[in-house]
């Protein structure tokens, strides 16, 4: 029988703590790239299955210029390409796992169809390995956050969608000055909780050769032959990475939160 | 029939769901004009919204025509003054029938004053500074000239309705429409809406108000109309509608609100 963890070992590990801070580093900037590329992709593809382009519309209007009550020219006329693609994709991307899309990503796109150079960013960031789980972690969390940017939206009342209406303004200036400030004001501890999550989620990158806190870990395990003092250190990293910034969003939550009271 | 004054004719409206297994609207057929305090009353579920909010389009009628101005707003396209066919405007019909809910709809992340405002300024492009003249004289006429800096939130559900109303006079509408304004108030708090409905009337805005409020309905409503299962049933002045009604269903309904 073994001990959980040896004090000892801990000691062996002195030497890696280069590795770690190395780490550390590729982690935040995954997260960070992730977030803004995730964001853009969240933006679109809420914006593509929100969207009103229905080319077949002419069918759905009977002769006699009214709206048809139903049947398949009806069904039709509402088919929206624009909207399912992107529904299609966000289905696709909730219902398969993170690291199944980034062994994807990385052997089949960006080894077999693109070449990328290889160059080392701040000379220990390879780019041919860092630029793949970015993609891939940003097509995964933009899925995400396009549900959130549209429920948000969703969410507002539709009474100030017909307030506004009713007072002449038109579908895009409703979207404008009614419903995405109250949306965006909604969504932000949703978006950052997403945040904490890509974080986390970050250390799947370490299975294409990302050199990320875990793949560390991985490193130091086949050279010093211990696992668990590592593992230990990647936890309390992460932590430290995640607890202050939720913590963050609350406090930034509830400063918004405060033009609700009286 | 289209009279001179005629404002708004609703010919055969119909709004059916469920391939007419529900017909929220079975064919109604009336003529609003300029000056009418036309007050609808029913039973609940027996369309009178669903007319209310045909008027502006927020509900899709599936038949019937509505002639706004002399444009029928239920076509998709309608003929310019060079009679060539051109898509409908509706947010320019819109511009001129103000709407009041009855959760007033204000926008909660504004102002009374930004309330007020934002459509004069957005979509009639009138300067800021004008726009907000205007919005704290109408304020002030409703006795809320103080409250402009104040949000939503701050106001009680009478302050609030006051505010809906003056923020859809803003864009001077040729009619107001009004879909159970004192519904969602406390009863201390109907009195003040309905007092700048009734002076809003007295200078002879065109208004069709949707209400349970029969005292408002006899009083300042120049017609009354009663519906019920979506059918317009009786129609008429407040004295015959309340003093004599024919109909047994406006009878029977009378008699319970009475």
């Amino acid at each position: 029988m073994g001990t959980f963890v040896q004090l000892e070992n801990f000691e062996k590990l002195l030497p890696y703590v280069d590795m770690f801070k190395e780490g550390l580093v590729v982690t935040v900037m995954l997260a960070l790239f992730t977030v803004l590329l995730g964001f853009l992709l969240a933006l679109v593809l809420a914006l593509m299955r929100m969207s009103d382009l229905c080319p077949l519309r002419f069918l759905g209007v009977g002769k006699d210029g009214h709206l048809r009550e139903g049947g398949i020219l009806l069904w039709l006329s509402r088919f929206n390409p624009v909207s399912f693609i992107a529904t299609a994709y966000v289905e696709i991307i909730r219902s398969t796992p993170v690291v199944v899309q980034v062994m994807i990503i990385y052997y089949g796109v960006f080894s077999n169809l693109f070449e990328l150079p290889n160059f080392k960013m701040f000379g220990f960031i390879s780019f041919a390995r860092f630029f793949p789980g970015v993609v891939a972690l940003a097509m995964n969390s933009g899925a995400y956050l396009c549900e959130i940017i549209r429920s948000g939206i969703q969410s507002i009342d539709g009474g100030q969608t017909e307030a506004s209406r009713s007072l002449g303004l038109t579908q895009g200036q409703t979207m404008r000055y009614i419903i995405l400030p109250q949306a965006i004001k909604n969504i932000l501890p949703a978006i950052g909780n997403e945040f904490v999550t890509i974080i986390k989620e970050s250390a799947i990158t370490f299975t294409i050769g990302v050199q990320d806190i875990m793949a560390m870990v991985n490193a130091i395990r086949s050279a010093a032959f211990i696992i668990m003092e590592p593992l230990l250190v990647a936890t309390a990293l992460y932590f430290c990475l995640c607890f202050p910034t939720s913590k963050l969003i609350a406090y930034i939550e509830r400063r918004m939160s405060r033009g609700d009271k009286r | 029939m289209a009279t001179r004054d005629s404002l708004i004719q609703v010919t055969d409206l119909k709004k059916y769901y469920n391939k007419g297994a529900i017909k929220a609207l079975d064919g109604i057929t009336v003529d609003v004009n300029k000056g009418d305090v036309m007050v609808v009353i029913g039973p609940s579920g027996s369309g009178k919204s669903t007319f209310l909010r045909s008027l502006n389009l927020m509900e899709m009628p599936t038949g019937g025509s509505i002639l706004f101005d002399g444009v029928d707003i239920t076509k998709k396209k309608v003929p310019n003054e060079q009679g060539k066919l051109v898509k409908l405007d509706i947010d320019k019909h819109r511009q001129k029938m103000g709407m009041v809910f009855q959760h007033f709809n204000l926008f909660p992340h504004m102002t009374i004053l930004e309330n007020m405002t934002l459509a004069p300024i957005k979509v009639h492009h009138m300067p800021k500074a004008e726009a907000e003249k205007k919005a704290l004289e109408l304020l002030k006429r409703v006795g809320l000239g103080d409250r402009a800096e104040a949000y939503p939130i701050q106001l009680s559900g009478g302050q609030k309705q006051r505010v809906a109303i003056v923020r859809a006079l803003m864009m001077e509408p040729e009619v107001m429409l009004f879909d159970e304004p004192t519904s969602a108030l406390d009863p201390e708090m109907v009195g003040e809406v309905l007092d700048v409905m009734k002076e809003l009337a007295q200078e002879g805005m065109t208004m069709v108000v949707v209400t349970h409020e029969m005292g408002f309905a006899r009083e300042v409503g120049n017609r009354v109309l009663f519906m019920a299962d979506g059918k317009l049933l009786e129609e008429g002045t407040p004295e015959d509608i309340f003093d004599h009604p024919h109909h047994p269903r406006l009878q029977e309904f009378l008699s319970k609100v009475l």
